[in-house]
């Protein structure tokens, strides 16, 4: 059973750190390529608008196409916080810096979708989703984890983030269980 | 907090809930008709405001502006107040708590509260996708949140932090749907799930199966609320609003804190017992929001009914049942009778009225009630509602 995305076209850069874990022995093999399903209409799209057009975080989307995972520090509390933002909601001020999060972790709660999967999402199921308890940040990520079965995956178990691009040339993120 | 002068709920119905062949207009037009049939001295003239519960009628009946819109399906002309109140599968309770909020303030005198929800749509995958757009869309939908892995997460806490077990959440279900097979309205009046069939019916996100989800369904109710010198002319058995809590405090899962720990939910309760002035061992039956199995059971702990950790004991005991402490969604919970989004809340507010009223079959009836507490949650169980009512005596 593979849990990969189909929505994947291309090998996803490595996240910095590059660590000796992206060995892609213990991985399930890739799906098949498939012509690409047709766009969906705007009000059904999941997907962030990542264009400078239409989001004043599209340095995310650049940083992430880069092989950087990134979300904004507040200058005057500190606070790193998710998901990135253009005013601090403790200070209200618009000072705020990228910064990289750390892209390792550890499964805090997962589950599968194995019905019931939002339109254009049917063909990934079953797909892991889970919590990521993320090294060194204040709060845990929501994300899909691929690399291994859901019925295989456990609390605790190992993952790293990593982009993956999406058919239209948009570029999203996701975790990865790491082998022991 | 000052709970302004007295309000008091009159009466209530609700459609029939299921997968029906019925559209939001047919639907709301239904739960007009019953509210007049079950409220004889109601006229429309009398109504004065009109507050609608409904969650996501754009994207399941393109249809926007649905107050006026089902003010012309219930024959109403609001004078004083007319608006929809938007919080996912609390929109019902929210409709009350604005209608209680605003004849408690004098503004108006008698209020509708309706709610109208039609999910089951000609392709289930695009409801499911505005099912997960009440989560932050872009930054948990985009990975495939939706609610059924997002309650299996706190199923799967609650299990290894409390040793809660999958047969304490079929006998939630188990009873649940016990209790709907004696209310007509529910999806599932005729559908019998005993604890074996339920462990048996697939998984839809593990460890949650089937039998532990509400589904998407259709249905609308209403209820009437008015100022307390205007009781006597709709019935002799009011039913009051006495207190009320809500809490909200994240939305991105990111900063959701304890998935068990449902902290919202215990500022809320506290809030609502008191301006009521109880407590929680005072509550005879309770409407709770059991969107899943495992809801119900982390209800139970946060609205103070047993200690941390102990739901699913509490749920096997039958302590939530007839003959128990408390008893729990007596009309058949969201699990029984289906999960219309903004026709909830008023349905779980009319099976109140309808238990102090002693007008519910014998297989349900709460003994003798004074006190019953509805509590809706919302998208991640990130926003808590609760209302505390007090029968006549
Ligand atoms: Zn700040």
């Amino acid at each position: 059973m593979s849990t990969e995305a189909p929505r994947e076209r291309r090998p996803a850069p490595v996240l910095a750190p590059a660590a000796s874990a992206e060995s892609g022995t213990t991985s399930p093999p890739e799906t098949p390529k498939k012509p690409p399903a047709p766009p969906l209409p705007f009000l059904l799209d999941f997907f962030p608008l990542e264009d400078a057009k239409q989001t004043r975080l599209s340095a995310f989307f650049d940083n992430l196409r880069a092989g950087r995972l990134t979300t904004t520090r507040c200058r005057k509390d500190g606070r790193v916080r998710w998901p990135p933002r253009v005013v601090c909601p403790e200070c209200h001020t618009s000072e705020l810096d990228w910064v990289d999060l750390p892209v390792d972790g550890r499964i805090y709660a997962f589950s599968a979708v194995l019905m019931g999967a939002p339109l254009g999402m049917e063909s990934e199921v079953p797909f892991v989703v889970g919590l990521v308890e993320v090294d060194g940040v204040p709060f845990r990520m929501f994300g899909r984890i691929v690399g291994t079965p859901w019925d295989q995956c456990h609390v605790g178990q190992k993952v790293r983030a990593e982009p993956y691009d999406l058919p239209d040339g948009r570029v999203f993120y996701r975790f990865r269980t790491v082998p022991a | 907090m000052n709970l302004g002068r007295g309000v008091a709920l009159v009466g209530g119905a609700t459609t029939k809930f299921g997968v029906r062949a019925a559209t939001w207009a047919e639907l709301a037009q239904e739960a007009g008709q019953a509210l007049f049939q079950a409220i004889p001295a109601l006229t429309a003239a009398d109504v004065d405001s009109l507050f609608v519960g409904a969650a996501e009628p754009e994207r399941f009946a393109f249809q926007s502006h649905v107050a006026p819109f089902a003010a012309e399906q219930l024959g109403l002309a609001p004078r004083r107040v007319l608006q929809r109140t938007e919080l996912a599968c609390a929109s019902g309770q929210s409709a009350i708590r604005s209608a209680f909020a605003s004849i408690a303030s004098g503004l108006s005198d008698v209020a509708v509260a309706v709610g109208v929800e039609k999910m089951n749509l000609p392709s289930m995958a695009e409801a499911n996708s505005s099912m997960a757009c009440v989560m932050d869309r872009a930054w948990d939908g985009a990975h495939g949140a939706t609610a059924p892995p997002f309650f299996a997460m706190v199923a799967q806490r609650h299990m290894l932090e409390h040793g809660t077990t999958e047969e304490a959440f079929a006998a939630v279900s188990e009873k649940n749907h016990k209790f709907a097979n004696s209310n007509p309205n529910a999806q599932f009046y005729d559908k019998t799930f005993d604890r074996a069939k339920l462990g048996r019916l697939p998984l839809v996100a593990p460890p949650l199966r089937l039998g532990d989800c509400s589904s998407m369904t259709d249905g609308a109710a209403a209820v009437v609320l008015v100022a307390e010198e205007l009781v006597s002319k709709y019935t002799d058995v009011p039913v009051r609003v006495r207190g009320t809590g809500q809490y909200a405090d994240f939305h991105n899962l990111a900063n959701a804190g304890s998935l068990t720990d449902w902290v919202g939910l215990e500022h809320a309760s506290r809030e609502a017992y008191r301006s009521a002035g109880i407590g929680p061992s005072d509550v005879d039956f309770a409407e709770t929001h059991d969107c899943f199995t495992i809801s119900e059971i982390v209800e139970y702990e946060a609205l103070g009914f047993c200690p941390k950790g102990e739901g699913g004991q509490f749920a096997l005991d039958g302590r939530s049942s007839l003959g128990g402490d408390v008893v729990v969604n007596p009309r058949g919970g969201l699990l029984g009778c289906g999960h219309p989004l903004g026709a909830t809340g008023i349905a779980q507010a009319v099976e109140v009225y309808d238990q102090f009223a002693r007008r519910v079959p014998a297989a349900r009836q709460v003994p003798d009630p004074r006190w019953a507490l509805v509590h809706n949650l919302s998208g991640s169980a990130n926003v808590h509602s609760v209302m505390i009512y007090e029968g006549a005596s």
